[in-house]
Parts: structure tokens; sequence; C-alpha cells
């Protein structure tokens, strides 16, 4: 074969490819890593917070180390982080799934609600509740210790296993004492808060 | 494909099989060790669905640790190693180059092997990623790319100076699979190691997933089963025309695949809906290519009985069409909620890796083995035993997963329903996949053992080949000296 056709068949692989990797890949990633966050105003009646998305809101504590931990541990593969809006699915009529439902907070995710993760850990299967706003449902660092190594305690039909890996017993009380991968584990789950309130001036909010 | 094979063009051949036998077998036989490794752990991991609470003590043993390892191990340590084999025997064989620094070849396998092995502990030990066939440590990415660049690479200089003046459908297939990945592979790498844009890196990962299986396990299968098929039924294929504008179709729209798996997720909307389209006209490309493949052997069925490289290859094909079209079913919005996150993809992606895949791999080695070694499949009962259980095993699980799928999306998409109850609804069916991976272990223990003798030198010293039924100087026997 000649050098000539030679090259225009990998010409014609590499447009093939070229197309999406361009419009479905790069395009849309640099221009969610461009994302700037939008300062609320007085219309919108959010106190305590400057701009959606707010870092502070998202991270605390170790929750950056506790990513890791959940990563490693491999939750993903069973919880989700992701609340479809309801014409994909019904995520949003389970209990505290899309947010504060009582204050009217509830709604689905949105890429903005991921500012400043290393990682969205969107999930494979849903083997396990959402953990999108697990922060909102589980309010105490001890339930959500206990949620971890004795998870049956609360859901006798649970799947979840035990994970007293991340725990020492105590030899003298006999109670389970967090590791700093419990506790870094626990900044990261009650940091699961992707609810904020999307201001008006969002023009991707019409 | 039906000319008769003069002196010459046999002895070249056997010069050019002669130059693959090292690095070829050494890549079957390393990869057909980790298929057994990864059925062993997918066993396991199934066991820890069903009973999430056995040795919960062990930090080692968890679901969210042992399923990880046992994808990395049947996709880097099985797939790839043998797609890769595959690959480099049957460019050497449309293109009649021999492959050249055969040794250098084997050298690299060697590298490759440990870093699966290195990524499988990485997970073991804790350092996993959580990220679906990217699991392993960062910092392994670009050693992957690296390595699998230096192992197929050879493939293109081939491509570039081969001696036949025509292209072989095949070789489309074949110089798409080796330009394609590496590609994703790396996109995919380098967008997740930014930490740039969270949500988007999390949609190159579902992109890289299905894009591994339609722009490299695909062609990898096709251009075996358009080698396969006609080789066996000693006709030339139906169209060739179909066969290229199947190919290209593929080739268009396989790439805008991936998001469908995030379907409603945080992306702009039209991304999820351009995925879900992709897949549908990927479909088309399927029923272009297995119409083709299914006329190609009109008339000829029975070789089915005859041939195991037919038999295997075509049982493939068929995984495949199921595959695309239980894919494009998914998608559909009415379904598609209940779907998502369930068993049911969770079962597609086993269907194509295992189903699809691996059982057309298969019959490319029963061809590509006797031809390299010099000798014969050992037993033919063995085969046969090869197939069965094969095909029973992963028609239970895929049926197995996908009725736990449907048990799971209907609870799921039932809020009154407590979310427990669609965990405990579906795992009953997982005692099923329990089982069939079992069924897969047996059987790909008995493909290793008779690999390991062919390996040795200890097949079938025999004129004929090995066959399913019957005796050796039929089908099979005309058309497998070409």
């Amino acid at each position: 074969m000649s050098t000539h056709h030679f090259w225009k068949l990998i010409g014609g692989l590499a447009i093939c490819f070229a197309l999406p990797w361009t419009f479905l890949i790069m395009g849309p990633y640099f221009s969610e890593a461009s994302t700037k966050p939008v300062p609320y105003s007085e219309k919108d009646e959010v106190e305590g917070l400057a701009a959606y998305p707010e870092r502070s809101t998202l991270r605390y504590g170790s929750s950056d180390y506790g990513a890791k931990i959940y990563a490693a541990e491999g939750c993903a593969y069973c919880h989700t982080q992701m609340v479809r809006p309801t014409y994909a699915g019904p995520d949003m009529w389970r209990d505290g799934w899309g947010g504060r439902d009582a204050e009217g907070l509830s709604r689905e995710t949105r890429p903005e609600d991921y500012f400043g993760e290393s990682f969205a850990y969107l999930g494979y299967q849903r083997l396990g509740q959402d953990l999108s706003n697990v922060g909102h449902r589980i309010t105490t660092r001890e339930a959500m210790h206990r949620h971890l190594y004795d998870p049956k305690s609360f859901d006798g039909d649970s799947g979840m296993p035990k994970y007293l890996h991340l725990y020492e017993k105590d030899k003298v009380t006999g109670e389970y004492v967090p590791t700093a991968k419990a506790e870094a584990l626990v900044d990261y789950l009650m940091s699961r808060k992707k609810d904020a309130k999307i201001p008006e001036a969002d023009k991707r909010n019409g | 494909m039906t000319v008769q094979a003069t002196d010459e063009d046999i002895r070249e051949r056997a010069s050019i099989d002669r130059s693959m036998r090292f690095p070829v077998l050494f890549f079957f036989t390393s990869a057909a060790a980790w298929l057994f490794v990864a059925t062993i752990l997918g066993f396991f991991s199934a066991l820890k669905l069903r009973v999430p609470g056995l040795w919960e003590e062990c930090q080692f043993l968890g679901y969210g640790r042992v399923f990880p390892m046992h994808m990395i191990a049947l996709v880097y340590g099985w797939a790839l190693q043998a797609g890769i084999g595959v690959m480099l025997w049957l460019m050497a064989r449309l293109t009649r180059r021999e492959l050249k620094y055969g040794m250098g070849v084997v050298v690299i396998g060697h590298v490759w092997n440990a870093l699966v092995a290195v990524a499988v502990i990485c997970i073991w030990s804790g350092f996993g990623r959580s990220i679906p066939l990217l699991d392993f440590p960062g910092w392994m990415a670009p050693l992957f790319a690296m390595v699998y660049m230096a192992m197929v690479v050879w493939v293109i200089p081939m491509f570039k100076t081969r001696r036949e003046a025509s292209i072989y459908i095949s070789e489309y297939y074949l110089v798409g699979a080796a330009l394609w990945f590496p590609w994703v592979f790396i996109t995919a790498g380098i967008l997740i190691s930014k930490e740039a844009a969270p949500t988007m890196a999390a949609g190159a990962g579902s992109w890289f997933v299905s894009n591994l299986i339609y722009f490299w396990m695909a062609p990898i299968a096709l251009a075996v089963a358009y080698y396969i098929v006609p080789k066996i039924a000693d006709r030339p294929i139906y169209s060739y025309g179909w066969a290229k504008m199947g190919f290209w179709i593929l080739a268009l729209f396989a790439g805008w695949t991936g998001f469908q798996r995030y379907y409603g997720g945080p992306y702009p909307a039209w991304i999820p809906a351009v995925s879900g389209a992709a897949v549908v006209f990927v479909l088309l490309a399927v029923v272009a290519t297995i119409s083709n493949l299914a006329m190609t052997l009109r008339g000829k069925t029975k070789l089915w009985e005859i041939s195991p490289s037919l038999r295997f290859t075509a049982m493939g094909m068929f995984f495949f069409a199921v595959y695309a079209c239980l894919s494009a079913v998914s998608i559909i919005p009415m379904v598609q909620p209940a779907l998502q996150f369930s068993f049911f993809l969770s079962g597609l992606d086993v269907l194509a890796i295992y189903g699809f895949f691996s059982m057309t791999v298969f019959g490319a080695m029963y061809f590509i083995v006797p031809r390299i070694t010099g000798c014969e499949w050992p037993s033919a009962a063995s085969i046969r035993n090869h197939f069965w259980y094969s095909t029973y095993g992963i028609i239970t699980l895929i049926v197995c997963l996908l009725i736990a799928g449907l048990a799971q999306g209907g609870n799921l998409s039932r809020p009154n329903i407590p979310f427990s109850t669609s965990f405990m609804n579906s795992t009953c069916w997982v005692v099923g996949a329990c089982i069939a991976w079992l069924l897969i272990a047996v059987s790909n223990l008995w493909f290793f053992y008779q690999l390991a003798l062919m390996f040795v030198g200890k097949g079938r010293k025999s004129e004929g080949p090995t066959l399913i039924h019957g005796g050796h100087d039929n089908a099979e026997g005309a058309a497998g000296t070409a």
C-alpha cells in the first residue's frame, strides 16, 4: 500500500475520534474548570454565605483526606452522589435525598455542587443510599460513626458491612474508638450538603 | 481468501508464526492465568454482596476492594493482554510481515504483568480510587499507557510496510483499536489527575469504560470474527461494502458514548442525551456487521459442530448483538430511571467483557495456538467443557444480574418502598451470579491447563486439528492450513 493511503486511513480514524474528543470531553471539561462562583444578592435571602458555590461549605476539617478513605474503601461502588431531576428519576421523592425538604431547598445536583472536590464520586450502583445530602440527614458525628461501625443498628435490612477496621476497640470500656481515618471519613460525609440555594443571578438557573 | 495456498505461501506463514511464537504465547498464557484470578475474585465479590457480613473484620475482603480488584484483573490482566496477543498475530498474518524484536515484546509483557499485579495489590491494601476500571493509583496511569504503547506500536510499521495490495477489513479494526485506545486512556488519565473539573473527570471515567468496550474490545473481536468466519466457512465475506459501512459507523459514533450512564447527572443536559443517541447509532453498525457475518456462514451452520474457533467466535458475536440491543434498550427514557444504577448495567459490563469479547478471543486462541506451537489441542472433550461451562456460566450470570437489576430498579423507582427493600429483593439473584462465576472459573481452569500443555509443547502431535465432534480430517482441516 502506498504511504498516501496509509495516512488517509490514519487521518480518517483520527478525525472520527477527534470530534467527540473535542466537543464531548475537552470543551465541557474546560468550561467546567473555568466556572466562577456567583455572588448572592439581597433578593436571594441567603444568610451567612457570600456566593454559590462556596468552597467553605463543601470542604472542612479533614474532609479531603476523608475523600481518599471513601475512595479507597470503594464506597462509590455502592453509594451514588448524584440526585437526578424529576424527568430522569424519582430521587427527589426519597426523604432527604434532594436536601432540606422542610426549608424548600430540595433540588437535583448541579456541577457547581462538586466545586473544589478532587473527583465527583457520582457512583456505579445504588446498593446503598444516595449520599449527596447525607450531611443534612445524619446530623451528629456520633450517629455517623455508628453508621460506619454498626449500620444494622439503624436498619436491620441494610446491606452495608461493618467498617470495624476504621475503629479500635478500647480494652477497658469495650467501646469503639475512631481512628484518624474514621474521623476523616466522617468529616467528609458530614460535608455532603449539595442543596445550597441557587442565586437568582445565576444565568444557568433559567 | 479462497485462493489455493502455494508451498511458498505455507513456508512464509510458518516463518511468520515462528516469529510470533513466544510473544503471543506469553500474552495468552499470562492472560489466561489472570482470567482465572479474576473469576475467583468475581466469585468472592458476588459472595460478599449476598452475605455482606462475611469476614467484615478483615479490611482486605470488603466488597469495595474485592470488586475493583476483580475488574482490574479481568480487564488489564486478561482482556488487554489476550487482545494484544491476538492483535499482533492477526496483523502479522494479514500484512505478511514478521514480528521484529519478538523477545523485546516479551520483556515489555513482563513489565505489563508486574504493573497489573501492583495495581491489584494497591487496591487491595487501600490505595484504590473508586473510579471504575481506573482504580489504580494515579501515578500508575502513565506507566500503563507507556507500556501499552510499547507493546502495540509494532502493529503500525507492520501495517505501513504491508505486502498485500488490498486492505482487509480486519486491518481497519486493528489499526483503529491500536490508535484509539491510548488516546482514550491518556485523555481520561490526565483529566482525572488534573482535578480541575470534578464532574467532567467522573464523566471522562465513564467515557473511558464505554470506549474501552466500543473502541478497543469491539474492534479486536470484530477483526477476529472477520478473519475466522470466512476462513472456516471457506468463502469470502458476504458483502465488503457492509463490512466497511459497519466499521465507519462504529468509528463515527462510538466515541460519543459513555455519558448515558449519568443521565440526569450534573452535566449540561445535551451531553447524556448525545451519548444515548450514539448508543442507538452504534446498534446500526452492529446490525450491519452481524448480519454480514451470518450471511457469510449461511448454509454452512454444520461447521458449528466441528470447529471450536467458529463456535466460540459465533457465540461471542451473538453476545455482541445481545449487548448492543440491551444497551440501546437500557437508555429508553421509560426504563432508564429504574435501570440506571442497578445490577442491569453492571451485568451489561460483564456481558461485554466476558460474554462478547472473551468468547470471541477464545475462538481466536483456539485457531492461533496450534499454528504457533505446531501441535494440536490435547483434548476435544476439554474444549467442549470449556465452551459449555463458559456459555452456561455467562448466560446464568447475565440473566441473574439483569433480573436483579429489574427487581432493584423497580423498587428504587417507588419512593414509598423503604430503600433497603431494593437491596434485599435484588441480592437474592446474586446467588446465581456466585454459581455462575464458579462455573466460569472451572471452565477457565480447563482452558488454562490445556494452554499450559500447549505452552510446554505437550500438545497432540497430529496431522489434523482437534475438532469438537468427529474425525480429524474434515472442514477445518482444509481451511486449517490456510
